[in-house]
């Protein structure tokens, strides 16, 4: 009944100030859906269990090779099998892209090369059919797949008498054994399953393929054992390899981790801490400002207060009373940010699924969830702890006699402007470290988006392959296919031109006539085997001539330099006819130039500057590769320049393994564009609304401390005091707050901008960052003295006589 | 003696939620340098307000007000300010002390806001009055650490630190025990007998009869002017 009365009062209090009421919302409502879709989005994509049966339990298996993310070969995985004791599952497989033929055209599809015991680790059934058995992985076997249930619908109306029929996946007539269910992708984006043969698992020395791992520990099990049993095993194999090949020792670790964080490289951890502690931050600066705005209300109300404590109440009830307003603005407004950060969950997923066409990993499900929901609770028990419990225990603690009595000793006040001060400055602090970091992301963002490639991709496709060695096995007959595929796809009226482009890495080179006393000495340059001509891709020749059909393994090797090589080496005399020594593997190879070509972003530097590194580009004709980067560019408005391709690859060799889907070439770039400049947006808007709660929070902190301190300032104007010398003791009191919150925030910033100026590869010169740091701390100084000016014009507005009368 | 304040046809009205309050009427009332001089009446007769128009913490509705031979009653906000600092002294019941400040720093707060005062006069000064109050051995506290009656001699240090030409009392005795309050009113005979002109607001006839003159106050007008026959003290010269 007590608690019925108490709450009736607040929800009258409530409706009776609806702005105060809207704005504590507001400000409630922003910093508790920043926080929980932060939380959510980051919980699922880094956290979360997958949505498999006994999901937690599926971890991948990766390897640290000094300090590197790595993956172990089958000879690891062949050796490693048997020796272990503490895994209950353990197998590879093999990510791809397949392409389903259908009459003259066709699909492609994420798919997974799998082995026995694949299906039994993700836990899931076909729905129709059967999965892979160990028959099928026999080498020799027929053929087999499984296909999704998106596939079966799609492509075969959901037809039941599917299974037993065939498919030809990559020009291979495969039979269709399984349709597995809908939404299962396990791996990662899978659609079509076909075997992992055998084959893999033969030794080859220490030319061993990649592939993933999964595993499962045994129960009763911890994952630091099975990690210290994988570890010590595969360090037993490794150094068996080094003796026998002669290869570099590494050291190398295994790690069980759950397939996201393996998806994100393990940064995953930090990078779900560093936006965990922003958004954080936010939900703090919230609370700060609602718990200041419920304690300016509960001020307001000491009188009062006092009065019912002088006529018996206890402080529990006084608390529960005081507290009930403070409790139904937070759990309104944690009911409103749930229904609101379901709505951006949803719309997240809507986005996803139109930037990614094949939808993203299967565990890119976001919406509300049981965890998101168990954190709304705990934010909004938090923010009922911050911001409603601590003002009310404070007035209820009140000294009543000192409230009756019209006190004048003012030790309360003295505490109260403390604690504001306090607050103040954090809230200072806090919002001046979210502006530097939204800045300083915003800068990097659009500096990425609008960085100079010094490349042409527009009506560029691209397609990734590996030619067949075990077919193929000769560098020869390597060559003759690549100009073969090469010569295919230039019969199609709609091609222009076609390049081959592979990065063979960053290489030392050795300057004649150049001594190197120090290793350290020896320049670099990234290096890039290509076949035909680079202007396919907007690299242009600036002097001398291109590859030619008469540059063969026979004939002395040659390169085309990047002007900024030709400048940094040759800087007043033609680089034509030069030469240089190139380190290629354990070889080294005598170089001529024989031509000089535009400046290229380097694929080993992601901010660098366009001339910052320099490019070495040497014939694909005398350095034979097996993988290829396959660049063909197309007439304006040519429909299905995909196929081209594809036909090509079939009337040259089916087999031949597209390792990623022919696509436009700006394709993957403009991704990761969108995908920064959403990154630059969220943090410009978290920043943003950082900024619009510190106005708010200042301003209600200002205005809270000036009318507790009408009285002195009714004392101080009957003294004698001008307008203008009461603005000026509030401003420099808030000057000081200011002063000390920016000052620690700047302080940190140094420390985060060294970090940024690594990281950005000293992109940015270092002055960009005393630019940052100076704007952001003017427009905020300006920010936080409107904040506090606009209070306190209010107040000295009153008469002296009002003011010293005020309570 | 000359007249030090000057009130002719002083109104002042209160405007809330549309009900308009006259809190004065037709005041009209002179005060001679030196003069001390008791306001009494009820309890919202308006002897507060007028208080507040005499030492310009409020402006009247209508009506002119000379102080010194100055027409003050149409001065900006700041104008009035400046004169306050420098020729009005306060106290008030409630003390009104501030309470982060020490008890010198709170005594010299009017002349931190006087233009060309040296630190050295605002120190000697300070030092002055606190002696006249007897609260030197006090000047580092706060007010919280001071009893009823320090702080009120302290209010009443700070209200003679800027040698005003009148000293306003708001029921300076008011917040005070029977004895703090005879303390304080004996401080107000001696700063009478010194030369001060003083105007007390009191509800304490014994206090009031203290005074050479008393006014009386009913519904904004004042309704009796008298002097006290058993006020035995007179000034010995003009200003404190």
């Amino acid at each position: 009944m007590l608690m019925f009365l108490d709450i009736k009062y607040a929800i009258r209090q409530l409706f009776k100030s609806p702005r105060f009421t809207a704005m504590t919302l507001f400000v409630l409502i922003g910093g508790l859906s920043i926080s929980l879709f932060t939380f959510s989005f980051l919980y699922s994509t880094v956290y979360k269990p997958l949505s498999l049966p006994n999901g937690d339990s599926i971890k991948a298996v990766t390897i640290l090779k000094n300090g590197n993310f790595d993956m172990l070969t089958a000879n690891d995985f062949t050796q490693m099998k048997d020796e272990l004791n503490t895994l209950a599952e353990f197998g590879i497989y093999q990510e791809s892209t397949t392409r389903v033929s259908i009459e003259d055209s066709g699909k492609s599809y994420s798919s997974a090369r799998v082995r026995e015991g694949f299906f039994k680790f993700a836990g899931v059934e076909p729905i129709l059919g059967r999965t892979i058995n160990a028959e099928d992985t026999v080498v020799g076997a027929n053929p087999v797949a499984l296909i999704s249930e998106e596939i079966w619908q799609s492509d075969y109306r959901g037809n039941n008498e599917i299974i037993g029929s065939t498919i030809i996946l990559d020009g291979v007539v495969t039979e269709i054994v399984g349709v597995m269910p809908a939404e299962y992708r396990f791996p990662n984006t899978a659609r079509l399953w076909t075997t992992l043969s055998d084959d893999v698992l033969k030794p080859e020395g220490n030319n061993s393929a990649w592939h993933r791992s999964y595993a499962r520990v045994k129960s009763g099990v911890t994952i630091t054992q099975a990690e210290q049993e994988m570890t010590q095993v595969l360090r037993q194999i490794h150094q068996e390899n080094v003796k026998l090949y002669q290869i570099e020792p590494s050291d190398l670790q295994v790690k069980l981790m759950t397939f996201q964080m393996a998806q994100t490289g393990g940064e995953g951890s930090i990078v779900f801490s560093f936006l965990n502690a922003v958004a954080l931050m936010i939900l703090l600066l919230a609370c700060i400002n609602v718990g200041n705005l419920l304690l300016a209300r509960t001020l307001d109300k000491q009188k009062e207060t006092a009065i019912r404590s002088a006529l018996g109440a206890n402080s529990v009830r006084l608390v529960s009373q005081l507290m009930w307003e403070g409790v139904l603005i937070a759990l309104l407004g944690g009911f409103l940010s749930v229904l609101l950060v379901a709505a951006a969950l949803d719309y997240t997923n809507m986005a996803l699924q139109s930037w990614i066409p094949s939808g993203g990993s299967f565990w890119w499900r976001y919406g509300m969830d049981g965890a998101t929901l168990g954190m709304a609770v705990v934010f909004t028990l938090v923010t009922i702890l911050l911001s409603s419990f601590l003002p009310a225990w404070r007035s209820a603690n009140q000294d009543i006699n000192t409230t009756l009595r019209d006190g004048t000793r003012g030790a309360q006040s003295k505490k109260a402007g403390r604690l504001s001060r306090l607050l103040v400055t954090t809230q200072v602090f806090l919002v001046a470290i979210l502006m530097l970091i939204g800045s300083i992301s915003a800068y990097i963002a659009h500096s990425f988006i609008n960085i100079e490639l010094g490349d042409d991709y527009s009506h560029v496709m691209s397609a990734r392959f590996q030619i067949p060695t075990d077919k193929y096995p000769s560098e020869k007959q390597q060559l003759n296919l690549t100009q073969e595929l090469i010569q295919q796809v230039k019969q199609h009226p709609s091609v222009v031109d076609v390049v081959t482009n592979n990065w063979a890495g960053t290489r030392k080179l050795y300057l004649d006539n150049k001594e190197y006393l120090r290793d350290t000495e020896v320049p670099t340059a990234d290096v890039i085997q290509t076949i035909g001509p680079l202007a396919t891709v907007g690299v242009n020749l600036t002097i001398g001539r291109n590859f030619n059909v008469r540059d063969t393994q026979q004939t002395r090797k040659v390169a085309l330099i990047s002007e900024s090589m030709a400048k940094r080496y040759w800087p007043n005399e033609s680089a034509i006819d030069k030469s240089f020594t190139l380190e290629l593997g354990e070889e080294k190879h005598k170089m001529s130039v024989v031509g000089v070509v535009s400046n290229r972003m380097n694929p080993s530097t992601m901010f660098g500057k366009i001339d910052a590194a320099d490019e070495i580009y040497i014939s694909g004709q005398q350095f034979i590769a097996s993988y290829q980067v396959f660049f063909y560019r197309v007439l304006p408005g040519t429909e299905n320049a995909d196929e081209v391709f594809y036909r090509a690859m079939f009337n040259t060799d089916r087999s031949i393994e597209l390792t990623y889907q022919v696509q436009p070439a700006e394709q993957n770039r403009n991704k990761m564009r969108e995908s920064m400049a959403l990154l630059s947006n969220i943090t410009f808007i978290t920043g943003f609304f950082a900024l619009l709660l510190a106005l708010v929070g200042i301003y209600g902190l200002t205005a809270n401390a000036v009318a507790q301190r009408t009285h002195e300032v009714g004392i101080r104007r009957a003294i004698g005091a001008t307008d203008l010398s009461i603005t000026l003791m509030f401003l420099k009191q808030g000057g000081k707050q200011l002063v000390i919150g920016l000052g620690l925030a700047l302080l940190c910033f140094a420390l985060m901008a060294m970090g940024f100026h690594q990281f950005t590869e000293q992109l940015f010169p270092v002055m960009s960052y005393y630019v940052l740091a100076i704007s952001v701390a003017l427009g905020l100084s300006i920010i936080v003295m409107i904040a506090i000016f606009m209070p306190t014009k209010r107040a000295i507005q009153m008469e002296p006589s009002v003011a010293l009368r005020y309570e | 003696m000359s007249a030090l304040i000057t009130l002719e046809n002083i109104s002042k009205s209160f405007l809330t939620e549309d009900i308009e309050t006259r809190a004065l009427q037709q005041v009209s009332l002179t005060i001679s340098q030196g003069e001390y001089l008791s306001l009494t009446g009820q309890s919202g007769c308006g002897k507060s307000t007028l208080l507040s128009l005499l030492g310009l913490l409020d402006s009247p509705t209508k009506g002119q007000y000379w102080l010194a031979g100055q027409d003050v009653s149409t001065l900006s906000r700041n104008e009035r300010a400046a004169i306050r600092c420098k020729k009005i002294g306060f106290v008030f019941q409630s003390f009104n002390l501030i309470s982060d400040l020490t008890v010198s720093e709170n005594v010299m707060l009017p002349l931190t806001y006087q233009s060309g005062v040296t630190s050295s006069y605002i120190k000697d000064k300070v030092a002055e009055v606190l002696a006249k109050v007897e609260m030197s051995h006090r000047a580092n506290h706060y007010p919280s650490q001071l009893s009823g009656g320090q702080q009120q001699r302290v209010a009443v240090a700070r209200a003679l630190v800027n040698t005003p030409d009148i000293i306003l009392a708001d029921e300076p005795t008011g917040n005070l025990d029977s004895k703090n309050a005879e303390a304080v009113m004996s401080l107000f005979d001696q700063l009478h007998q010194d030369g001060a002109t003083i105007c007390m607001v009191t509800h304490d006839p014994k206090s009031a009869k203290r005074a050479q003159r008393s006014l009386e106050m009913f519904d904004g007008q004042l309704v009796g002017d008298v002097k006290n026959t058993e006020s035995n003290f007179t000034p010995k010269a003009v200003g404190v």
